[in-house]
C-alpha cells in the first residue's frame, strides 16, 4: 500500500501538486475505484455515440461492405428533405408534447391521491404503479388483446352498451392508432411521474401547509403558493424525463404498430430503427438518430444549469 | 393535508385503482379461462373454472421455458456487475475531490436522456467486432453500462450522507480504503444498493430493443423478445400469450412487493443532487 502510494504522488503532475497542496485523499486513488465505471461507460457508451457521429457524415450501408467513405452533410440533407422524416418529425413532437400534458397533470392528480392519508394507503399505492413496472411486452400483450378488433373485451363490451355498432380496428386505423399509443404510453407512464411529485411532496414541510391555514389560504391557494412551489424541482425532473422517456420510446410504438399503419405513428425513433436495421442504411439512421440526441442533449443541459446548477 | 373532500378522495383512489390495476387482474383472469371464453363466444369476467391449460401449452408447444432462464441469467448478472461497478465509482465521486466531478454528474443526466436507437448501430458493430453478436454476454455488456449512470448518481448520493467521521476512525483503526468501503460505508446505504439494484434488474428483464437486435438465434432469446414473436405467431391464442405475460410479470411484481418503502427512490433517485 505504502509504495503505490509512493508511486502515485511521484507520478502526479508537480504543477497539480502545487496547486493542491493540501489534498489528503487525493491524487490517482480515486481514478482507481473509477476505472471500471470510465472503461465501460467510455467504451460502451461514450465511444460509440462518436462513432454514431462519425456515421452520419459517411456513406455507410450495411449490405455494401468495405464502400464506407466521407459524404459530409449529405445524410442531412437527405433526411431532411425527406417527406417521410418531416411527418415522423411532426409525430414525434405531438407524441412527446401529449405525453408530457397529459402525464404531468394525471401524474400529480394521482400524486396528491397517493399522499392522502388514506386507510390502506400501501395498499393504494403499490397498486397504482402497476403499469409502471410491468414489463412493456406484456403490457403491449394486455392491450393488443384487450384492443382486439373481433375477440377484444373493450369492443366487445362497448357493442353490448350499445355505445358503437361496428368495432373500431383500434390499432389499424390510421385515424385512431396516433392517439389510442399516446393514451396507451400515458397510462403505462403516469404512475412514475406521480411517485416523483409524490418523492417532492413528502419533503413539504407539514408547518408549511398549517402556517397556510391559519393564515386562512383556501385549498386553490395552497396548492398555488406551498404545494406548486415546494415540488418545483420534482416537476422539472419528471417533466425532463417524460420528454425523454417519450422521445426515445421504441417499445410503446414498435411493439403495438411498427410504425404503421401506412406510417401513422411512425416517429423519428422508429424511423431510425427502420432506416438502419430493415433498410441497413446505417448513415441516414445515424444522421436521424443525432438530431434527436442533439435536442435531447440542449434539453438536458437546460436542466442541469436551471435546477441542479442552481442548488449547489 | 385536508384539500380535498374524503368521499372525492376516495372515489378517485377507486377510479385509480381500477383504471391502473383493472387490465392486469383482467390479465391474470383471462390466463385461466378456455378458448370458447376467450374468442368471444362466451363473455364472463370471471372463467369458468380454474384451466391450467394456457399453461401447459405455452411450455409444450414453444421456447418458453428458455427465454426465462435466459432472461433470469442475464438480469442477475447485469445487476451483480453493475452493482460493483456503481459502489466504487459512487465511492470515487462522495469521497475524493476531484477535477471534472460536475462534468461527470452532467454526463449522468445527459446519459439518461441517450436515444437507445443511436446506440443501436455503433453497438451492433462493436458486439460485432468482439464477437459478442449473438450472444448473452453481449446483451449483459451492454445492459451493465446502461444502467450505470443511475446506479452511480445512486450510490454517490448515499454515500455522501455518510459522516465522513465514521470512515476516518476505521482507517485509523488501520481499515484499507476498500474494508473501509464495504464494512463502514455499504451498510448504511443498503437501501441505495438495493433500489440500484431492482432499477439494473428490471432494466435488464424490461430490454428489448438491443436484444431483438443483437440477438439472432431463437434459443438465446430472451422473454422480451421471444414473447413478442410469440405475440406475431399465434395472435389468435391469446390464452397461451397472457399465461406468458403473467409469468413474465411475477418476477417483478415481486421485487416490487418487497421494496415497497424504496420506491420514491427508485424513481426519484436523480432528485436529491
Amino acid at each position: 500500500m505504502a509504495t503505490t502510494h509512493l508511486k502515485e504522488s511521484a507520478a502526479a503532475p508537480a504543477s497539480r501538486v502545487a496547486s493542491a497542496p493540501r489534498r489528503p485523499r487525493g491524487g490517482r486513488r480515486p481514478w482507481a475505484y473509477l476505472a471500471p465505471a470510465v472503461l465501460l461507460l467510455g467504451g460502451v457508451l461514450g465511444y460509440p455515440v462518436l462513432d454514431g457521429l462519425w456515421t452520419s457524415f459517411n456513406h455507410s450501408i450495411l449490405t455494401q461492405p468495405g464502400a464506407d467513405r466521407f459524404t459530409g452533410l449529405s445524410n442531412y440533407a437527405a433526411v431532411l428533405t425527406d417527406p417521410v422524416l418531416l411527418t415522423a418529425a411532426w409525430h414525434t413532437v405531438l407524441w412527446g408534447v401529449a405525453n408530457l400534458v397529459l402525464q404531468l397533470v394525471l401524474g400529480f392528480a394521482l400524486a396528491m391521491l397517493m399522499h392522502q392519508k388514506l386507510a390502506g394507503r400501501a395498499f393504494f399505492r403499490s397498486v397504482v404503479i402497476i403499469p409502471w413496472i410491468v414489463p412493456s411486452v406484456v403490457v403491449a400483450l394486455v392491450w393488443r388483446f384487450l384492443l382486439d378488433p373481433t375477440s377484444g373485451p373493450l369492443n366487445q363490451l362497448l357493442l353490448n352498451l350499445g355505445l358503437i355498432d361496428q368495432s373500431p380496428q383500434w390499432l389499424a386505423d390510421e385515424s385512431t392508432a396516433m392517439p389510442v399509443l399516446i393514451l396507451l404510453s400515458t397510462w403505462k407512464w403516469t404512475p412514475l411521474v406521480a411517485v416523483i411529485l409524490l418523492a417532492g411532496l413528502q419533503t413539504i414541510p407539514k408547518e408549511l401547509h398549517e402556517a397556510a391555514m391559519l393564515d386562512g389560504a383556501g385549498a386553490p391557494q395552497r396548492l398555488r403558493y406551498v404545494i406548486i412551489p415546494g415540488i418545483r424541482t420534482s416537476i422539472a425532473l419528471a417533466g425532463l424525463l417524460t420528454v425523454g422517456y417519450s422521445v426515445n420510446n421504441f417499445n410503446g410504438i414498435w411493439m403495438f404498430t411498427r410504425g404503421g399503419p401506412a406510417g401513422a405513428t411512425e416517429t423519428l425513433t422508429t424511423l431510425a430503427y427502420q432506416y438502419a436495421f430493415t433498410q441497413f442504411d446505417f448513415g441516414r439512421a445515424a444522421a436521424v438518430a443525432m438530431i434527436l440526441f442533439a435536442f435531447l442533449f440542449l434539453l438536458s443541459t437546460v436542466y442541469f444549469y436551471l435546477v441542479e446548477g442552481r442548488k449547489r | 393535508m385536508r384539500a380535498l373532500g374524503r368521499p372525492l378522495v376516495y372515489a378517485g383512489a377507486l377510479v385509480a385503482v381500477v383504471l391502473f390495476a383493472g387490465p392486469f387482474v383482467f390479465m391474470v383472469l383471462s390466463s385461466f379461462k378456455q378458448p370458447q371464453e376467450l374468442n368471444g363466444v362466451v363473455n364472463g369476467f370471471l372463467p369458468q373454472s380454474l384451466y391450467t391449460g394456457n399453461y401447459e401449452n405455452l411450455f409444450a408447444t414453444g421456447n418458453f421455458a428458455l427465454y426465462f432462464v435466459n432472461s433470469a441469467v442475464v438480469a442477475l448478472l447485469t445487476t451483480v456487475l453493475a452493482l460493483v461497478v456503481a459502489i466504487l465509482a459512487g465511492y470515487a465521486l462522495a469521497r475524493f475531490p476531484f477535477t471534472g466531478r460536475r462534468l461527470l454528474l452532467l454526463a449522468v443526466v445527459a446519459m439518461q436522456m441517450f436515444p437507445a436507437v443511436l446506440m443501436a448501430i455503433p453497438l451492433y458493430k462493436i458486439l460485432r467486432n468482439l464477437g459478442m453478436l449473438d450472444a448473452r454476454s453481449g446483451l449483459i455488456l451492454v445492459y451493465v453500462t446502461f444502467a450505470l449512470p443511475f446506479c452511480i448518481w445512486m450510490m454517490r448520493n448515499y454515500f455522501a450522507t455518510v459522516p465522513k467521521e465514521i470512515e476516518e476512525a476505521a482507517l485509523i483503526d488501520g481499515c484499507g480504503h476498500f474494508r473501509a468501503l464495504w464494512r463502514v460505508l455499504l451498510p448504511p446505504a443498503l437501501p441505495g444498493v438495493t433500489a440500484a439494484g431492482a432499477f439494473s434488474m428490471i432494466l435488464a428483464w424490461d430490454e428489448f430493443l438491443y436484444a431483438n437486435t443483437f440477438v439472432n438465434s431463437d434459443e438465446k432469446r430472451t422473454l422480451s423478445v421471444g414473447l413478442d414473436s410469440l405475440v406475431g405467431q399465434y395472435t389468435t391464442d391469446w390464452g397461451q400469450l397472457l399465461a406468458g405475460g403473467v409469468l413474465m410479470t411475477l418476477p417483478v411484481v415481486l421485487i416490487f412487493a418487497f421494496l415497497q418503502r424504496y420506491l420514491t427512490q427508485i424513481a426519484g433517485g436523480g432528485v436529491k443532487g
